[in-house]
């Protein structure tokens, strides 16, 4: 049971700084997401919080206490490594024990915890075997395993599922979400999969370039993201942007296909953003842009239509529910649900609506 | 252009193949089978390339008459000696330049493989003195120790190669268990390396079994003396005329090697880390 926090942490390299100064508290029990585009700094935070590299600015406490200088065996925190890092010449028991064995635990309890583990991750019948006789899932599990004996205070993942194939991938996320039910120990986890940061996470940090873009719940930042960037990672597909021209007065700009009304906001907006699932396909009509069917793809219960708007050379894509075919090249009107909109001031932060939508001219 | 699996190109490589064979194994075979002609047979005008009757008597003569077994002891206790010391040295040499970044680092390593450049030739000239002002002349030690330039680099930077190789994950899972530096080497690192300690323990024994200029050199008691000065000694005189049993000296004592290799190449070819990474 444990609460972190990070205040003003900051990493460099040489002269290279690769976290800018972070801010950050994982609440006791709290299952934290750290997402973000590939060398924004996730594996350096989880690092540093881990004790594995040191902090070169800030400062991060546990529970209240300054760790900053404290080796990691001592915070009481276990990493699960991308690559599983098991130890090859050892059997699954002796890697799980590892850590208890270096730390003096009598034998009999080392084997009473590693057998508690394992029953746990169902490897009880691979205790005598070694990592290269495993299956990747199974190795995964040890590496969790490995984790779970030391009966830490704070668990970090660093992508521990990207090694896997999809159906085992799913299977691990449940086992993850069991675990964290079952430990509710204070987790911190990255991940480049979507699904899992918005399925397993209670709070996503996202992060960006080595600074924090906005923390939130899953659904928070989905709603209701901060920026542009956060709007942009958060969701699959991608949201779509339209940058608006000129306004026509009443409330209503020009886009790439046509113009769209929106509602009154606060500042000038310079840009939209719509989820695919806020966009319809229709016949003309109010808010409808035009353009031609660029490729579809099929995913069974949904169908996305890839549209090219007229006069843009990007496409936007709209989530349709069912299956539903188009001819190529066929030419549609997409509808833009204006009360669900997000709007983007001209630095990228998102700008909220002061009124209700306007009336269309 | 040149077709690898051309009619033309097979045979080019077949007879380069039996040109390079050639010259490296037909000494091979002439020593194997004059080691076992008998002595008429042996110096006959026109030599027989298959013997005629195979016998064991210089093998029996040089393991029993001679001092090869001394020397071959002797270069037993030195080879031995500086491998294990050259390894010890290259493997703590290794894993500090592979895995610790300190100022200097590069420069210290080229230093060190650059030793490699010299003729051994010339480092005994400032070996000798040294060895002399410290009363190691004449002395199994002093020859050990001199005998660690030989493999010292090229050991050094074989384990440096290998263990640059070691996922730094592994490393860092056993340091957030709770291991020292010096524990993770002992039992994590030291444990998966296997093969190529094997292959740099070998290396150096081979290099010291196989000097002649040092132990010549530094090394004037007989009773000390090692298997190449010994030989060299025995049978390369005005004198001898022992062909038969220089020829069964020389195989007894590229034995050792030969037979180490053969047990221990499985250990080149194995990859033990197999399963620590994905
Ligand atoms: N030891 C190091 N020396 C110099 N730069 C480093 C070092 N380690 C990481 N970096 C740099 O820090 C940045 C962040 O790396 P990090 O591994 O934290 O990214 P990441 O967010 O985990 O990316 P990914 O999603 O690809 O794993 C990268 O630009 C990387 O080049
Ligand atoms: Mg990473």
């Amino acid at each position: 049971m444990a609460k972190l926090e990070l205040s003003g942490v900051k990493k460099s390299y040489g002269s290279t700084d690769v976290l800018k100064g972070i801010d950050l508290t994982v609440e006791d029990g709290e299952f934290v997401a750290f997402v973000g585009p590939s060398g924004c700094g996730k594996s350096t935070l989880l690092r540093l919080i881990c004790g594995l590299d040191e902090i070169s600015e800030g400062t991060m406490a546990i529970d209240g206490h300054i760790v900053n200088d404290v080796p990691p065996s001592k915070r009481g925190i276990a990493m699960v490594f991308q690559s599983y890092a098991l130890y090859p010449h050892m059997s699954v028991a002796d890697n799980m024990g590892y850590a208890l064995r270096l730390a003096g635990t009598p034998n009999g309890e080392i084997r009473q915890r590693v057998q508690a583990a394992a029953r746990i991750l169902r490897l009880d019948a691979y205790l005598d075997r070694k990592p290269r006789q495993l299956s990747g899932g199974q190795r995964q599990r040890v590496a969790i395993g490995r984790a779970i004996v030391r009966e830490p205070k704070v668990f970090l993942f660093d992508e521990p599922l990207s090694n896997l194939d999809a159906a085992l991938r799913v299977d691990m996320r449940i086992e993850i979400a069991r675990m964290k039910e079952r430990l509710g120990t204070t987790m911190v986890y990255v991940t480049h999969d979507q699904v899992e940061a918005m399925t397993l996470a209670d709070k996503i940090v996202v992060l960006n370039a080595g600074k924090v873009e906005q923390i939130g719940s899953p659904l928070e930042l989905y709603n209701k993201p901060g920026n542009r960037f956060v709007a942009g990672f958060i969701g699959s597909p991608k949201m779509n942007f339209l940058k608006l021209g000129k306004g026509c007065g009443n409330g209503s700009y020009a886009v790439a296909g046509g113009s769209v009304t929106l509602p009154v906001f606060a500042h000038a907006p310079v840009e939209i953003g719509i989820r695919p699932e806020h966009l319809t396909l229709a016949e003309r009509g109010k808010n409808t842009l035009s353009g031609v069917v660029a490729m579809t793809e099929h995913l069974g219960s949904d169908t996305y239509a890839y549209v090219a708007l007229n006069g843009a050379e990007e496409t936007v894509v709209a989530r349709i529910p069912g299956e539903k075919t188009f001819r190529p090249r066929q030419e549609v009107g997409v509808e833009v649900d204006a009360s669900v909109i997000h709007a983007f001031a001209a630095d990228g932060t998102a700008i909220t609506s002061s009124g209700n939508a306007r009336v269309a001219a | 252009m040149f077709d690898l699996s051309s009619r033309q190109a097979k045979t080019i490589f077949c007879v380069a193949l039996a040109f390079i064979g050639f010259f490296l194994f037909f000494p091979i075979y002439w020593l194997v089978i004059s080691s076992i002609k008998g002595n008429t047979e042996l110096y006959r005008a026109v030599p027989t390339p298959v013997p005629l009757a195979p016998t064991l008597e210089h093998f029996v003569k040089a393991l029993t008459a001679g001092k090869l077994p001394m020397y071959l002891g002797n270069s037993l206790i030195v080879s031995g000696a500086s491998a294990c010391l050259v390894t010890i040295l290259a493997l703590y040499a290794g894993y500090s330049f592979a895995k610790y970044r300190y100022a200097g680092r590069q420069p210290v390593m080229l230093f060190m493989l650059s030793a490699q450049m010299f003729p051994f030739g010339l480092l005994l000239i400032s070996l000798y003195p040294m060895m002399s002002n410290l009363g190691l002349l004449d002395t199994r030690l002093g020859l050990i120790l001199s005998y660690i330039v030989f493999a010292m680099p090229v050991s050094t930077y074989m384990l440096y190669s290998y263990f640059s190789q070691v996922p730094d994950e592994l490393i860092d899972a056993a340091r957030a268990d709770g291991a020292s530096d010096l524990r993770i080497f002992h039992t994590i690192v030291l444990p998966i390396s296997v093969p190529p300690v094997v292959t740099v323990f070998l290396y150096s024994f081979m290099w010291s079994w196989n000097d002649l200029l040092y132990s010549m050199t530094l090394i004037v008691s007989d009773d000390k003396r090692t298997i190449g000065p010994g030989l060299l000694l025995t049978y390369l005189n005005e004198v001898n005329s022992d062909w038969g049993g220089a020829m069964a000296a020389s195989l007894l004592a590229s034995a050792p090697i030969v037979i180490a290799f053969m047990f221990l190449q499985r250990y080149f070819i194995q990859g033990v880390t197999a399963g620590a990474i994905k």
